[in-house]
C-alpha cells in the first residue's frame, strides 16, 4: 500500500495530515505500506514524532513500514535529526546544531531523558537562553514527559525530538505517544461517556483536574501560564481533539482523522529575558 | 531518637531528579510514617536538580489526604529550594487542600448515588 505524504507543517493541518495516514491504514496488518514524500514540501523536523506514533501502530501490527522519495532537501533534515535511522537510513551531522533529535524513549526512561536534555539543549547552537527561562522550559518538558509516561499506556514508548529555529526565534519541542489518548483517561474517571477529545483536553488543561490517585492537574496549567508570559505556543492533539493556545487565546478544534495517541508540541520564543522569579520571597512557614 | 528529623530527599531516592511517581511514593511514605509517629520532619532539597509538580503532589500534597493542615503545618518544614520552587509547592498545596477538600464532597455523592440506587 502507498501513502503520499505531502507538506507537514507545525500546524493543525500537518497534524490532520499524519491522522490521514493512521485513518487510511486502520486495521491493516502483515502488510507492506511506503510513505511515499514525493509531494511533500516542507517538513518540520519536530514533526517527526506525531508521524512516529502513527508508523510505530502500524509497526505494532507487523507491518512493514518503508519511507521513499524523499526530496534531498527533506532528508537532509530528517536525517539530521536522526529520524530516518529508524528507517535503517544513516544520520547527518547537524553542523549547525539547531537539532534535539528523534528519540524513542521507555516509559520508565525519565532519567535517560534528562540526559538527552543534557547533551542537546547545552553548548549547541540553540540559543543561551536566560537562566530562569531554561530552567521553566526544562521543567515543562519534564512534565510532559512523565505524563505521558503515567497517562498514555503507549505500549512503543514516548517519541520526542525538537527543532531550533533561529530566524524566528523560535525552539519547538515534541513529545507524542501512541496510546489510549486523553478522552478515554478522562472518560474513565468522571465516568461520562459522551464528551469529546476536545472537552477532555480542555479539561486536562484545567488547574486541579487530575485523573491519578493524588492531587494533580497543575502541570499543563503550569505551562500554559509560562506560554503566555514567554510568547510561545502549546499544541495538544489527541484523537480527534486539536487544542492550541498561545497569548492570543485558545483555539480548540475538531481533527478531520483520528490520531491514534497524543502529541504535545510546545514552542517557546527563545529571545524572552523575562524573569521567572517571585518578587517577594516564600518562607517554609508560609507554604503549608 | 530525636523529635527532629531531616529527610534528604536526593539521599533518600538516590538521585537529583525529582521527577518520578515511584520516587515521590517513596518519600510521601516516610514522610507519612514519621509525622504519624509525632516527628517534626524538614524535607530537604539540597542537591536537587530538576524537581516538578507531579513529584510535589504525590510526595507532599498526598499528605493532607493523611493529616489535617494543622498537624502539617505543625510537623513539616522545607528546606533548599529555591524561591521559583517555593512558588510551586505553594501551588501544590493549595491544590491539595483543595482537591482533598472536593474530594470529600465527590465521595460523598457518590455514596449517596450508590444507596439511592440500593
Amino acid at each position: 500500500m502507498k501513502i503520499n505524504v505531502g507538506t507537514i507543517s507545525s500546524n493543525r493541518n500537518g497534524f490532520d495530515s499524519i491522522a490521514n495516514i493512521a485513518a487510511r491504514t486502520k486495521n491493516i496488518c502483515f502488510d507492506s505500506i511506503e510513505l511515499d514524500l514525493s509531494s511533500c514540501r516542507f517538513f518540520e523536523a519536530n514533526m517527526a514524532a506525531p508521524l512516529y506514533a502513527v508508523i510505530a501502530r502500524l509497526r505494532d501490527e507487523l507491518n512493514n513500514v518503508t519511507i521513499a522519495n524523499v526530496p534531498a532537501g527533506i532528508s537532509t533534515i530528517l536525517q539530521k535529526n536522526k529520524f530516518l535511522n529508524v528507517f535503517n537510513q544513516p544520520e547527518l551531522p547537524d553542523t549547525n546544531q539547531t537539532t534535539l533529535p528523534f528519540k524513542i524513549f521507555k516509559l520508565t526512561a525519565g532519567d535517560q531523558f534528562n540526559d538527552y536534555l543534557d547533551t542537546y539543549m547545552k553548548g549547541h547552537g540553540i540559543p543561551t537562553m536566560s537562566e530562569a527561562l531554561t530552567k521553566r522550559f526544562r521543567q515543562s518538558l519534564f512534565e510532559i514527559f512523565l505524563n505521558a509516561t503515567i497517562h498514555s499506556q503507549s505500549k512503543s514508548g514516548i517519541f520526542v525530538c525538537g527543532q531550533f529555529y533561529p530566524n524566528k526565534h523560535r525552539l519547538d519541542f515534541t513529545v507524542a505517544d501512541a496510546g489510549i489518548g486523553i478522552l478515554e483517561n478522562v472518560q474513565r474517571y468522571i465516568r461520562e461517556p459522551k464528551i469529546t477529545s476536545c472537552w477532555a483536553i480542555e479539561w486536562a488543561m484545567t488547574e486541579g483536574t487530575t485523573t491519578g490517585n493524588w492531587p494533580g492537574g497543575l502541570g499543563l496549567k503550569l505551562i500554559k501560564d509560562f506560554i503566555e508570559m514567554n510568547g510561545g505556543k502549546i499544541q495538544v492533539v489527541s484523537r480527534l481533539g486539536y487544542y492550541e493556545f498561545s497569548a492570543n487565546g485558545r483555539f480548540p478544534q475538531e481533527m478531520n482523522s483520528d490520531f491514534p495517541g497524543t502529541c504535545i508540541n510546545i514552542e517557546i520564543n527563545t529571545e524572552d529575558t523575562s524573569n521567572y522569579y517571585l518578587k517577594s520571597e516564600l518562607k517554609s512557614e508560609d507554604i503549608f | 531518637m530525636s523529635n527532629q528529623i531531616k529527610i534528604k530527599i536526593a539521599d533518600l531516592i538516590g538521585s537529583p531528579l525529582c521527577i518520578s511517581t515511584e520516587d515521590s511514593q517513596k518519600v510521601f511514605e516516610k514522610v507519612e510514617q514519621l509525622v504519624k509517629a509525632g516527628k517534626h520532619v524538614t524535607i530537604s532539597f539540597e542537591n536537587v536538580t530538576m524537581l516538578i509538580s507531579l513529584f510535589l503532589n504525590v510526595a507532599i500534597g498526598q499528605l493532607y489526604g493523611s493529616f489535617s493542615e494543622d498537624v502539617i503545618r505543625t510537623q513539616l518544614k522545607v528546606e533548599g529550594l529555591s524561591s521559583d520552587d517555593m512558588e510551586l509547592l505553594k501551588h501544590v498545596v493549595n491544590n491539595a487542600k483543595k482537591y482533598y477538600s472536593n474530594k470529600k464532597a465527590y465521595d460523598d455523592a457518590w455514596l449517596e448515588e450508590d444507596s439511592n440506587e440500593e
